[in-house]
């Protein structure tokens, strides 16, 4: 079973955003952590982490590609909507 | 109307006058779905249209958009290659008239993942749709989300009906995909495609909305694409679907203070005057498999924004 250590929730809420990132750290080792994850422009961050609880210090979080590094932001898995993100935003 | 089911049976259902041979692997074209579909399509404005539709079915749906939309053509295609064929023969039989605007694309097309399927997408004026939106419960990621929600599958839902393909679908496939934490993510590939490959269609999709429409209104604008309800039918929940990745989801955010912002939208009368969480309707339906459950199907029509 693969699990990524990347994705994207842009256009997500908070209560998706939350259920996105738990149903991604399902099953991901340790050794691939912290989850990197796009979060859209508009996330309250702040309460997305108090939501995460002890889950927050296994994500990464960036609202812009730009923000992550930069072997994430080419992983295949994300590549292509981040792609439209940065399109989309610019 | 005449209902036989079972291995290779054929159920006959007549729909806005039209009756389609329909056999057990597919989508059966008397459901309330159904009803609801082609009362949007009825509102979509397809005259002179051409129209794609992805999981072409019985092929009720191209009948009906010829034959009462006014649609100029339309294209089909579906994941299981008996279906394009069915639709086929139904196409010939219930509207002969119009049997030549109806253009398959052949063999097993899964969204419009092949040459002649992206070809004929970039020719379209209006994509139709109703894709399953819950993942399949064979899916061993989903299982893993759903075993540590502490969420057991439902009685029956591991039994793999003839029609199984057109309620669910392979969620850790699409997980490259935002919505797919919502069971959306099926309908977002297709959303993706349709803006990479004919950047001007028009959408018109059918959805149940047991994640509550303000989410799929979301997915739709996050997608390019500004929604409109064009049709809504409270429907009784399909007693062979599963429902225990809605009854995850809700469990899911337990504890996050986030529980009110995502409840399911289940209800216990026809009217939807009873509303009922996911987690809810699960306990009503263990106490009695027969329950009747009810949720919204509404169509949404899609306009690209920025087209």
């Amino acid at each position: 079973m693969h699990v990524s250590n990347t994705i994207n929730c842009s256009g997500l809420s908070t209560a998706p955003t939350v259920l996105r990132i738990k149903q991604a750290l399902i099953g991901l080792p340790d050794s691939k952590l912290p989850l990197s994850v796009l979060v859209d422009t508009a996330c309250d961050c702040a309460r997305l982490v108090s939501s995460l609880g002890a889950m927050a210090g296994d994500v990464y979080l960036a609202s812009d590609v730009r923000q992550m590094p930069a072997h994430l932001a080419s992983s295949r898995t994300v590549s292509a909507r981040l792609t439209d993100t940065i399109h989309q935003a610019s | 109307m005449v209902e036989t089911t079972g291995s290779g049976a054929t159920r006959e259902h007549e729909t806005y006058g039209l009756t389609p041979e329909a056999p057990g692997f597919a989508f059966d074209p008397g459901d309330p779905w159904t009803q609801t579909f082609q009362k949007g399509l009825e509102r979509a404005n397809l005259q002179g249209k051409t129209v794609y539709e992805v999981g072409i079915g019985t092929g009720i749906n191209a009948a009906f958009v010829l034959r009462m939309c006014g649609a100029s053509t339309v294209f089909g295609s579906d994941l299981d290659p008996r279906l394009v064929e069915l639709a086929e023969r139904n196409i010939r039989s219930l509207s002969p008239e119009h049997a030549e605007q109806f253009q398959p694309v052949k063999g097993a097309v899964s969204l419009i993942d092949t040459e002649e399927a992206r070809a004929k997408i970039a020719q379209t004026d209006v994509v139709i749709a109703c894709l399953p939106q819950v993942g399949d419960p064979d899916d061993s990621r989903l299982a893993a989300f759903r075993e540590a929600q502490s969420v057991p599958l439902a009685s029956g839902a591991d039994e793999r009906a003839e029609d199984h393909i057109a309620h669910y679908y392979p969620w850790a496939m699409f997980d490259e995909y935002p919505f797919n934490a919502v069971g959306l993510g099926l309908n977002e590939a297709l959303l993706h495609r349709i803006r990479k490959h004919a950047p001007k269609a028009e959408v018109v999709m059918n959805f149940g909305c047991r994640i509550g429409a303000d989410i799929i209104f979301d997915f739709f604008r996050a997608n390019g694409f500004e929604p409109e309800k064009l049709a809504s039918q409270m429907v009784r929940q399909d007693a062979g679907t599963d429902i225990s990745f809605f009854v995850a989801l809700e469990k899911a955010l337990t504890g996050t203070g986030l529980e009110k912002e995502f409840v399911c939208e289940f209800f216990a009368d026809e009217k939807g005057d009873m509303p009922l969480s996911a987690c809810e309707a699960q306990t009503l339906s263990k106490r009695d498999p027969d329950v009747a459950l009810y949720h919204e199907v509404c169509v949404i029509h899609g306009r690209p924004t920025g087209a």
